[in-house]
């Protein structure tokens, strides 16, 4: 069309230079011809897509739903990468703000004196909703292709991996915020209809989630999957984290018969070596249920967690040092001399890579990521973060079957399973359903230290345990509604339709 | 393929004109019977004038006057003859002459009403001007500067322009009439030689600290002329590109004649303006012993070093000496110019070199420019104006003067074994600066051709028509090298990146101009289509893990690990069609209007197309009679004013759509390519527009000695490309949207005297800008938003500051009573006292802040006097900034006191049991570091800008060795400065919208001396 336009004004041009007489003419028609332009005014962006040439094959699917997969972690301190960390379990008894958080908003969490605007938590509800909404696009826009675009399995597949993915993140910020609001379709326009959105009840958000984990739990088997899909949601995935959410909520026998049902035939088992869970070589095998994906030095992102934990003053380490083992928490002293955790765990001196000498530290710091093939910056870990793993349900089914029959032969098998592969004995058949219980806390602790679990424990047990255990630990800010985080001011402020945590008014 | 479809049909409209030209040629000419002949000479100087355009009144016949400043009539008329005489920069003749041959004396201009100026899309007298339109006195230009944009500084009422980077071929922040836009640009639109362009460096995300300013690849050696259009009359022909003013250039013409070699070479030095004061080993020995001994009493006082060890220490590593250098500015520029009657040219090579005064920082230019005007046939008028430039930049990596002032004196460049102390040894986050600078290989490369090349044809008596093409080719590479024994490449063990930046931008401009007369009506029209399309690639790829650090970035198929490699590409279109009509009535009563209706592919697909509207009168009333017999030492007495709307439509590509962005993630241990979705459409997009109106007038007394003008604007500016704040849980932070609007307002007053005339010549210009601007709306329902440490607050200006106020420091005792208003969980004497703004009883950084003072200046002023006697020749500019603040961000660092970094030498001040100051906070091992008005700053300067002594050798000297003139010259930059800031420089900005006013680790300016030679064959 343009082509044509542009051509034939030169074929005039020729005719023109014979007509002496006529110049006056032919310049005024030349001077209109040339406005006919042959530049489009229309935006066709040659170095990024647009949504409405998106969904338009399977491939196209697959790369959206694995862009809702890094929002697991996006850039800098997100979610999986640091920011549960910094923004979560500071908050807690084991964890403090490190001599290198310079972040007055970290220091506050770790202090208990944070308030609705502080800049972590922000971060928190920003992206999970971020990762949420990319789920909702996900599942709308999957859901719409027809069977010539996409293959009715993959599909599927995919719509339930977005579900898996949403129930994730609705999972933590329904534990986070309490009510929050529940937005399941993807925002297409500035209509304060779609922005301006109301909370709703707690159980609302956890039937959407356990809806969406149903759902998802008819994923593939996670030994289904090829080599160059490893790491994808699974069916085992989904139902672990449906029993951790009917645990949460305290519904004993659904908890177990999910965890039951992922022991007896999901196919996972716990490694030999407890080591053997942090080691990159056994990355996504038989215990690592759903983990965040990390690869450093190699152009992509490493678990910058290792950095924020490592020593600042050995040379060829470089560490951040920016999170702290809280020692007056006590956790550390509560691991037994021959627990095989405890050096995978943390580290009490570091051989420098660059001089060769060992450095001792002034206290133990936290090793689960640490990378003896980075020299340098730790920020480049290629070790996974585990989001649910074989032990943690092992675990779960040990505590909901104590809560609905004791601490029977089964309870104490799945329990002891955990503590015989540390190396450690198994609990005692004597104790108690309350002291069984405790004995499952402390397990999780000690089994998930720094992987993001802590302060999610603390505060299911509710206001006053929580309460109890920050003050023994000294931090004595400690108040009923830090179980809770505050609704972020910036969205109480932009969205007249949503209102603070009852807990956190005037606070 | 299409895109470039225009450009060649152009080209063949061109040849198409040509071809006319040779069939005009072949009319018939005018019957001869009658002669005159003649020689026009200079009043002044009695020497013949080349290039004089001769008329018969009555007669359209003209000729021009030879080198010797002859000219000879054929024509068909009788004495006696009336004549009307014009040549540029000399004062137009009419006169009856009775005898031939004829001897003219022409006079030099005297004032500069008469001069042409330089306006969108064509020219106009000065004195027929209805807008407010500036030309930067040509003094200014010739400033040995990098870039053209630097030579405004001071030059124009209206026009305030900041340094972004001291760094050499670095940038300058300018704003005409106050900044308007918050997340739009800024910066005015450049039209070079009638080629638009924007000063804005497209990232390759290759390499690390301030870019190279594009305009830098433009030599300031061949500029003839730089105007500035400030209101709306003036700018709306450049409609949605017009909202932050327009600055256009104009390159150097060769002159029928005048066969000119010259040469102009300088040669100077630079240096920093000055250090700032920082702790020596010892004094910071002693603060880092202190600090930790807080930390961890029961350590000891001692824990860093020993009372004998600091003894011992001294001064240290002066790491500011280490790293400042005198560094060597060297400017030359060679030109040939000339020309015969039908063809002038000008012929331009510049080589510019300038180190600057951070070591391992340079820049380097070297190009030529070409221009051509012909008359190849009586109708027809072609040009072609071209340069090409190469540059060459090493750059000083980010935050490389922020490392220089903290890192401890204590440390030393190189570890006993000669190798290179890595970093702080106290801070991962900071290396050697010195390594840094020295080690990392950052450089920029760029190749710039700029050319336009016009033809323009006479169809009627009066009525033209011009068709002009231009490309602007802009390319760059990026290179950087970090070797693995500097401690930014070790962990990584070299790293090596390569970017590259490709930009093709065309243009094609078609008018018609009709100038006539009916009687007293005096018409000027102008209509026309233009298009312009940009076309932008980007791409990078990179390597680390290097066996040889010997290869540089120049294999980066040798290191071990693949950066994964990126690119880009995106474009824009703006069509355009415009009109503009200049009416006059006697030269009294002036009415101008333009339109411009501009359709932008940046836009929403509902709101594309915009129109520009503008209309201005001007009443003269010095040419009315009465005014003259009142007012007899009135020579120009001119009423203005203007009203018309611009826009703005600097807001990237593609804002307005959908776009997913890629987003990697790992499957099976592979990174697999994936995507998300990056915004909200939105259809509405549109046009910032700004409405402004202007009123002013100009007066010249006294034979136009003094000509003084002033200027009342107002501008709002509406629809105000805002990222809105919109709710999280929409999966989004912002959506850009048509919001809010700010206004400036302001009064410009500039003076131009000639004090004396005579054996010595004194001229002084001074001009004085007031702008006052305000943010008037944010949207609905919001009154002000938090940017870092600024606020953008209805009713308040762009640029305020918004932080905690200080309130002294706590004393021993008071922990209890006033420990809540340290922001501190466990108080102790010495932490820093905040003020409760709030009233809740306790102090928290998020909610005790109120604002605490204001990046924009009450007012600015340049005064450039020259004087010149016999050979000499001074002239200086005093330029100054008053009212404005500064936050200081290299301060906030420096008044840490952590013993983890370096100090201010006010640490010496701190406090201490023993000394409870109230001014410094204790030692303190990690305090979080809270923005107050502790570090807000008054901004105000007076400045001697530039000074330039000169010597012009007399005539007679010369003669001999057949030189037409010998002038040397010495001039300095930034020779003297009165402030109170405490930084580096007070001409500073951070140059983004909002945070204007920010000092944080910018490069810092220079002080230079040149001395020079002209010389002119």
């Amino acid at each position: 069309m343009e082509e044509g336009f542009c051509a034939k004004p030169i074929i005039m041009n020729k005719q023109f230079i014979q007509m002496k007489k006529i110049h006056l003419l032919s310049t005024v028609i030349l001077i209109f011809l040339i406005t006919i332009s042959c530049s489009k005014l229309s935006e066709d962006p040659a170095g990024a897509l647009v949504s409405e040439q998106f969904y338009l094959n399977q491939d196209q699917a697959i790369a959206a739903v694995t862009g809702t997969y890094r929002k697991l972690y996006e850039t800098g301190q997100s979610l999986y990468n640091s920011l549960f960390q910094i923004g979560v379990e500071m908050a807690t008894d084991d964890y403090e703000a490190g001599p290198r958080a310079r972040n007055a908003h970290v220091r506050a969490i770790s202090n208990l004196t944070h308030d609705a605007s502080n800049d972590r938590m922000e971060q928190l509800w920003k992206q999970s909703y971020d990762a949420i909404n990319a789920s909702n696009v996900n599942i709308a826009k999957i859901s719409a292709m027809s069977s010539g675009q996409i293959e009715p399995t993959i599909q599927l597949r995919l719509i339930n991996e977005a579900k898996f993915l949403r129930a994730l993140h609705y999972f933590n910020l329904v534990r986070w915020f309490g009510a929050v609001p529940l937005v399941t379709s993807p925002v297409e326009t500035l209509s304060p209809q779609e922005l301006f959105v109301t909370k709703a009840a707690e159980n609302d958000v956890y039937e959407l989630i356990i809806a969406d984990l149903k759902a998802a739990s008819a994923l593939p088997n996670y030994k289904n999957y090829g080599d160059t899909d490893k790491g994808r949601a699974s069916s085992g995935a989904a139902k672990s984290l449906l029993a951790k959410v009917y645990l949460t909520r305290s519904d004993w026998s659904n908890a177990k018969l999910l965890a039951g049902e992922v022991i007896d035939k999901e196919g996972y088992a716990l490694f030999p070596e407890f080591s053997d869970v942090f080691n990159i070589d056994k990355k996504n095998g038989s215990e690592h249920i759903f983990s965040a994906q990390f690869k450093g030095n190699s152009g992509y992102q490493g678990n910058s967690l290792a950095s924020r934990s490592a020593p600042a003053d050995i040379p060829g380490i470089n560490g951040d040092y920016a999170d702290a083992l809280h020692l007056e928490g006590g956790l550390y002293k509560s691991f037994a001399a021959n627990d095989k955790r405890l050096a995978v765990t943390f580290t009490t001196g570091m051989l420098s890579p660059t001089d060769g000498k060992y450095y001792p530290l002034a206290k133990p710091q936290f090793n689960k990521y640490y990378d003896e093939t980075v020299v340098g910056n730790q920020g480049q870990s290629s070790k996974n973060t585990p989001i649910i793993r074989y032990a943690e349900v092992l675990l779960i089914f040990a505590e909901a079957e104590n809560e609905l029959n004791g601490p029977t032969l089964e309870a104490r098998n799945a329990l002891n399973a955990v503590r015989r592969r540390a190396g450690v004995e198994g609990v005692l058949a004597s104790e108690t359903k309350d002291v069984f219980r405790e004995s499952v806390f402390e397990e999780r602790r000690k089994e998930l230290v720094y992987e993001y679990q802590r302060w999610f424990d603390l505060a299911r047990r509710g206001a006053v345990y929580y309460v109890a255990k920050l003050k023994a630990a000294g931090k004595t800010n400690a108040a009923a509604r830090h179980i809770h985080f505050p609704t972020p001011q910036r969205e109480l402020n932009l969205n007249p339709n949503l209102s603070q945590h009852p807990d956190w008014i005037n606070k | 393929m299409k895109k470039y479809g225009v450009l060649r049909y152009s080209t063949l409209v061109v040849l198409f004109l040509y071809a006319f030209g040779i069939v005009q040629a072949q009319e018939p000419k005018p019957i001869i019977n009658a002669s005159l002949v003649g020689k026009v000479i200079d009043a002044t100087t009695k020497e013949p004038i080349q290039g004089v355009t001769v008329q018969l009144e009555a007669v359209t016949h003209s000729v021009q006057t030879d080198n010797q400043g002859n000219f000879q009539f054929v024509t068909g008329q009788k004495l006696p003859f009336t004549l009307i005489l014009s040549f540029l920069g000399y004062e137009k003749k009419r006169l009856v002459v009775n005898s031939s041959p004829a001897v003219i004396e022409l006079t030099p201009a005297s004032a500069d009403l008469d001069e042409v100026v330089v306006v969108g899309y064509g020219t106009q007298k000065r004195r027929d001007l209805t807008g407010s339109v500036a030309t930067l006195p040509d003094k200014l230009l010739r400033q040995p500067v990098s870039s053209l944009d630097q030579t405004l500084k001071g030059g124009i009422s209206g026009v305030q322009v900041t340094q972004t980077s001291g760094q050499p071929g670095g940038g300058v922040s300018i704003r005409i009439r106050g900044g308007a836009s918050i997340q739009g640009g800024n910066e005015p639109l450049y039209v070079i030689d009638g080629f638009p362009v924007y000063n804005q460096t497209e990232s390759t995300g290759v390499g690390s600290g301030t870019p190279v300013n594009p305009l830098a690849s433009i030599s300031p050696t061949d500029i003839e002329s730089i105007e500035v259009l400030k209101d709306a009359a003036a700018t709306a022909i450049y409609g949605s590109r017009g909202a932050n003013g327009v600055i256009l250039v104009t390159t150097k013409k060769g002159r029928a004649g005048h066969v000119q070699l010259s040469y102009d070479g300088s040669f100077g030095a630079q240096n920093v303006l000055k250090q700032i004061d920082v702790l020596n080993a010892h004094d910071f020995a002693v603060l880092r012993n202190e600090a930790l001994y807080d930390a961890n009493p029961n350590l000891g006082a001692y824990q860093y070093r020993t009372k004998a060890e600091i003894d011992q220490l001294g001064e240290g590593t002066n790491w500011q000496k280490e790293a400042f250098q005198s560094g060597k500015v060297y400017n030359q520029q060679l030109s040939l110019s000339g020309g015969a009657e039908k063809i002038q040219y000008y012929l331009g090579a510049n080589y510019f070199d300038q180190d600057g005064v951070i070591i391992n920082t340079n820049f380097k230019r070297i190009g030529f420019r070409s221009n051509i005007d012909a008359n190849p046939f009586d109708r027809l008028q072609v040009g072609a104006n071209l340069s090409v430039n190469k540059t060459n930049a090493q750059i000083a990596p980010t935050g490389i003067v922020n490392a220089l002032l903290i890192m401890p004196s204590t440390a030393t460049v190189y570890e006993a074994n000669g190798a290179y102390t890595l970093r702080n040894p106290f801070e991962n986050i900071f290396a050697n600066p010195i390594a840094t600078l020295k080690e990392t290989t950052n450089t920029s490369q760029g190749l710039r051709i700029l050319g336009t090349s016009f033809a323009q044809y006479r169809i009627l008596k009066g009525l033209q028509a011009k068709v002009l093409v231009g490309v602007d080719l802009n390319s760059r590479d990026d290179k950087y090298y970090l070797p693995s024994y500097i401690y930014e490449g070790a962990g990584t063990k070299g790293k090596a990146s390569l970017g590259n930046f490709d930009g093709t931008s065309w243009l094609n401009e078609n008018t018609l101009n009709y100038t006539g007369s009916i009687g007293q009506h005096n018409f000027n029209a102008l209509l026309g289509f233009t298009q312009q399309e940009s076309k932008n690639d980007i791409f990078n790829a990179g390597a680390e893990n290097f066996v040889t650090d010997e290869l540089l970035f120049n294999s980066l198929q040798s290191g071990s690990t693949i950066v994964r490699p990126s690119s880009d590409s995106y474009s824009w279109v703006l069509h355009s069609y415009l009109a503009r009509i200049n009416y006059n009535y006697a030269n009294k009563y002036y009415v101008s209007a333009s339109l411009r209706r501009d359709g932008s592919s940046r836009f929403g697909a509902d709101n594309k197309w915009g129109n520009f509207p503008s209309v201005a009168l001007s009443w003269r009333v010095a040419n009315e009679s009465f005014f003259k017999e009142i007012f007899p030492a009135v020579n120009d007495f001119k009423i203005r004013t203007s009203f018309g709307t611009t826009g703005n439509q600097e807001i990237g590509q593609y804002q307005s759509l959908s776009t997913l962005y890629s987003l990697n993630y790992l499957f099976g241990n592979n990174v697999v390519a994936g995507f998300a979705p990056q915004r909200i459409p939105n259809k509405n997009l549109g046009w910032e527009s700004t409405l402004q109106y202007d009123g002013g007038f100009d007066i010249s007394l006294l034979n136009n000695r003094l000509q003084f003008t002033a200027d009342y604007y107002y501008k709002k500016t509406k629809d105000l490309l805002l990222n809105v704040e919109i709710p999280w849980t929409s999966g989004y932070a912002t959506s850009l949207q048509n919001f809010g609007s700010v206004s400036n307002r302001g009064l410009e007053l500039s003076l131009k005297s000639r004090n004396l005339q005579g054996r010595v010549n004194w001229n002084t210009d001074i001009n004085f800008s007031f702008n006052r601007n305000k943010v008037l709306t944010i949207g609905e329902g919001a009154s002000s938003y938090i940017s870092g440490n600024y606020i953008i607050k209805v009713g308040e200006p762009i640029g305020t500051f918004y932080g905690t106020v200080t309130d002294g420091i706590l004393q021993v005792g008071e922990e209890n009573s006033k420990g809540k208003f340290t922001g501190n969980a466990t108080p102790k004497a010495g932490d820093r006292l905040y003020k409760d703004i709030d009233g809740d009883g306790q102090f928290t950084t998020a909610n005790d802040r109120t604002i605490i003072g204001n990046a924009q200046p009450d007012f600015i002023f340049g005064l450039t006097n020259s004087i010149s006697y016999k050979g000499f020749d001074l002239s200086f500019l005093i330029q100054g900034t008053v009212g404005n603040d500064l936050l200081n961000i290299n301060r906030q660092n420096l008044e840490m006191f952590t013993g983890q970094q370096n100090a201010s030498s006010d640490a010496l001040t701190r406090w201490t049991p023993s000394n409870p100051s109230q001014l410094y906070p204790r030692a303190k091992l990690d305090p979080a570091p809270v923005f107050s008005n502790q570090f807000v700053e008054s901004g105000s300067f007076v400045r001697l800008k530039s000074l330039h002594f000169g010597y012009n050798f007399p005539k007679e000297w010369l003669q001999g060795a057949s030189i037409k003139n010998l002038n040397l010259y010495l001039t300095a930059q930034n020779l003297l400065t009165w402030t109170k800031y405490k930084g580096f420089d007070p001409e500073v900005t951070s140059g983004s919208n909002v945070q204007i006013g920010t000092d944080s680790g910018i490069y810092p300016a220079a002080r230079s001396i040149s001395a020079g030679i002209s010389l002119t064959f």
